[in-house]
């Protein structure tokens, strides 16, 4: 049995309540950042001529106005507790001797990992911070579901004990979750725009692509975890699909990610019904990932029902 | 166009006439209708979100054992013990086969009508693709360049040839493939990027239908039995039409302080026609295979060694017999064994581990005798470890406990189907976002003032990486085509954040 006492555990729940925190941050600087936009949009709305930059002739550069340094400050501490979360899934590791993918704490702190690395490479590549006004409260609110539960590391029961599936079918799960996080988010803001969008908010068009990039990501990612799994399964269970409650549920998910990947192409559905599919696909997300705590079935290792 | 998409685009206009219901339906127009509505996305679409309803049933209401319908008393058996759970829903919910959703015909039509319409589309998609790859449209319209949704005009100050030249050589520096055609005072560059790439969905929807082969095949050349189980010390047929026997030489399960499981091995020897072919210690995730047979750790529990002779002292059985039921309480064991030769089945039944039975008591075993087709034992006997009972002449000898593994065997000749299947689908599903197709068609013109003018345009297909990237290109060829303009002279970039 691994004690919580050592000194690796230590270390890795120092990171995890630091990461909670920067997160907790990381969101409050992005919300300051996100209402003086607002604010300021409104003041140049009072005053069109604009006291900003227009003064100088020539160019004229057109640049939504006001985060400035709470956003800048906002993106360095959400990188700041990505660090801290990568260092305790890393302390984790070292710890129990596998993946830090075996219970319900050590998947919620993945997942989390998960959302904040994928939204924060969706917020640089896209220049679109707004995306983490969405994306983190799904990370915090990850990380204080994680707090709820018990953190002790149980040894590994057989079916567990495969450090190379464990650690790489879980691993991959986590990039298409991220990744379906932040497509959520994305359809998020789409959804709550009337037609043509709506200032401060990206244009739709923008966040229709934002969503399909992740999920185009998300779902070689998400297939690979279904496949690993099989694979997995052949190898512990003796067959490759059972119908396990849990497999099927990451079936629905799949298939609901492959019908929006379709239904953007088909007239009728494009925009607002694809956008509530990627609602519904990440509900299903959440299902499958919750679904160790009410299913039973043979994927139970939620730690959380020990005798 | 294809004659196929001509024919729709007429049937379009006669459906827009309205005269649709009253024109005869010859068996090619048939053909033709199915066609279209298995090459629609939107029946793609529907077939896709109707599976993800029936499989959400599936995930969320329990669902009964594969093979448990086919025994209509362990059925209703199964179908009690729901009802604590859902209550009067049970019959309504068993009627509508939502106990069994993955069995049900609107299932399996589901996916008979999902294969079908992969089938059509790769079809469909398969010449396009195809043309795309090998021999694609390599001269635009003007028009094209004033309209597609990435363009730009750059002015060069060299003459036709040298900026066609050098056009060409920033392409190819980016490792695009380029298809020139000069036609008088244009000429015409067509350059491509992976363009095999877009085959990866057409590899990624026929993987799919392996996987859907793969399973078939499995359910019907396979074999698969989840209860088979081997005293320690005795060897057992494995059956199936495999021809193996199967020696269990020891067994041993562990555990953690805490209680849990840490591990279960069965060191086992399989034989064919009494020759040793493999020999194994089989662990939950290292499960023997033998010839396409595999043999997987999943159960274990406790047996009874028992010998049987007749009166003249023939031995007509001696081998364990694992008790692998529980009794309805718990506190007892049940095995069974069939004795051919004198026509009779024995049940025996010991008190489980940990309980104290007021009947059978340590070193006891209950054997419970029946003729074939008889719901009562003849006899009941309680017999003690190494001391024979003589039953009908018989001599029924309990020698000793023992332990059991219990094993699932499995032999699935689709599996090969679906692991191909599903490599394939996850590379072709890589393929399409690792390696983005890019196309972008060019026209240098010659100008009357001796230099020459070239004109980009690109479809971008809903990606917002290719926008920077082509603004990146466009920077480049500015660079290096336009006179001065590495003096510094400065450019806009439209783009949208
Ligand atoms: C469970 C079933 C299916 C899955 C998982 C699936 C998956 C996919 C994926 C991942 C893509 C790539 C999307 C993109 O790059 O934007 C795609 C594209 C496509 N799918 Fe499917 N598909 C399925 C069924 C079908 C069916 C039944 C049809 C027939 C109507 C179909 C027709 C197409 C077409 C025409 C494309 C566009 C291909 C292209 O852009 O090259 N798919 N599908």
């Amino acid at each position: 049995m691994k004690e919580r006492g050592t000194p690796l555990f230590k270390m890795s729940e120092y990171s995890f309540v630091a990461g909670l925190l920067s997160v907790a941050l990381a969101l409050i600087c992005y919300g300051l950042a996100f209402a003086s936009v607002r604010v300021a949009r409104r003041r140049s709305v009072l005053a069109p001529a604009g006291l900003g930059g227009n003064l100088g002739g020539g160019t004229v550069t057109v640049v939504t106005r006001g985060p400035g340094a709470i956003a800048t400050y906002g993106t360095l501490i959400a990188w700041l507790a990505l660090a801290f979360l990568t260092a305790s899934l890393a302390f984790r590791t070292v710890a129990v001797g596998h993946g830090p993918f075996a219970n319900m704490y050590e998947f919620s702190v993945a997942f989390a990992w998960g959302v904040l690395a994928m939204s924060l490479y969706f917020e640089r590549r896209y220049q679109q911070r707004i995306l983490g006004l969405v994306a983190l409260p799904v990370a915090l609110g990850l990380l204080l579901y994680a707090t709820t539960i018990p953190s002790t590391s149980e040894p590994l029961v057989p079916a567990l004990q495969n450090n190379l599936l464990l650690t790489t079918h879980v691993a991959v799960a986590i990039v298409a979750y991220g990744t379906f996080s932040v497509a959520f988010a994305a359809a998020v803001l789409f959804l709550i725009q009337p037609e043509g969008g709506r200032r401060p908010l990206p244009r739709p068009e923008v966040l229709d692509e934002i969503s399909y990039r992740a999920v185009v990501i998300g779902f070689p990612f998400l297939t690979l975890t279904i496949v690993l799994g099989a694979v997995w399964a052949n190898v512990a269970w003796s067959s490759y699909w059972s119908w396990d409650p849990k497999e099927t549920a990451s079936l629905v998910t799949w298939l609901i990610y492959g019908a929006y990947l379709h239904a953007r192409v088909v007239r009728g559905w494009r925009g607002k019904r694809a956008a509530w599919l990627l609602v519904l696909g990440f509900a299903a997300t959440l299902f499958t990932y919750f679904g160790n705590l009410f299913f039973g079935g043979l994927h139970s290792y939620s730690g959380l029902n020990q005798p | 166009m294809t004659p196929l998409t001509h024919a729709n685009s007429l049937r379009a206009e006669i459906d827009a006439d309205g005269l649709e219901g009253t024109v005869a339906l010859s068996p090619s127009d048939v053909l033709d209708r199915l066609w279209r509505v298995f090459t629609s996305m939107r029946t793609a679409l529907v077939l896709m979100l109707a599976l993800t309803a029936l499989a959400l049933v599936g995930a969320i209401l329990i669902q009964a054992p594969a093979g448990l319908s086919s025994d209509p008393q362990a059925y209703a058996a199964w179908l009690e013990r729901l009802r604590p759970k859902y209550g009067g829903w049970v019959p309504i919910l068993d009627r509508l086969g939502l106990l069994s959703v993955f069995q049900t015909i609107w299932f399996k039509a589901i996916l008979v009508g999902l294969t079908t319409s992969i089938l059509a589309c790769s079809v469909n998609r398969y010449r396009g693709l195809w043309k795309t790859a090998v021999r694609p449209r390599t001269r635009m319209a003007g028009s094209f360049y004033d309209r597609a949704p990435q363009r730009a005009t750059i002015d060069a100050g060299d003459d036709l040839e040298s900026t066609a030249d050098a056009t060409r050589s920033i392409f190819r520096a980016r490792h695009f493939r380029t298809v020139v055609e000069a036609d008088g005072d244009v000429v015409h560059l067509y350059a491509d990027h992976f363009r095999w790439a877009p085959f990866g969905t057409l590899i990624a929807h026929i993987s799919l239908v392996l996987i859907l082969v793969g399973a078939l095949v499995g359910s019907a050349f396979g074999f698969r039995n989840g209860e088979f189980a081997a005293t320690v010390g005795t060897t057992v047929d494995v059956g199936g039409g495999t021809g193996l026997a199967l020696l269990a030489r020891s067994f041993s399960d562990s555990y953690y302080e805490n209680g849990a499981p840490s591990d279960y091995a069965s060191d086992v020897v399989l034989y064919r026609e009494g020759v040793e072919v493999a020999s194994q210690t089989i662990r939950v995730n290292e499960p023997l295979s033998y010839d396409g047979v595999s043999f997987y750790q999943s159960f274990f529990g406790p047996a009874a060694v028992m010998r049987v002779a007749d009166a003249k002292g023939n031995e007509l059985y001696d081998q364990g017999v694992p008790l692998l039921w529980s009794s309805d309480d718990g506190t007892r064991r049940v095995g069974q064994f069939a004795l051919p030769g004198a026509g009779l089945t024995a049940f025996v039944v010991g008190a489980a581990s940990g309980q104290v039975d007021p009947t059978i008591k340590a070193g006891q075993m209950q054997l419970e005798i029946y003729e074939p087709g008889s719901e009562q034992p003849f006899a009941i006997e309680i017999v003690s470890q190494g001391k024979p009972t003589t039953i009908r002449d018989l001599q029924f000898t309990f020698q000793r406990e023992q332990e059991f593994t219990g094993l699932i065997v499995a032999r699935d000749p689709g599996v090969t189907f679906v692991w191909l299947g599903a490599f394939a689908l996850v590379g072709g599903l890589f393929i399409v976002f690792l390696f983005p197709n890019r196309r972008i068609w060019a026209a240098v013109r010659r100008l009357p003032t001796g230099g020459s003018e070239v004109r980009l345009g690109a479809t971008a297909r809903h990606d917002a990486t290719f926008g920077p990237e082509f603004q990146d290109l466009v920077h480049d060829m500015r660079l290096a085509l336009e006179p001065g303009a590495h003096e510094g002279k400065g450019h806009t970039v439209v783009q949208d954040v």
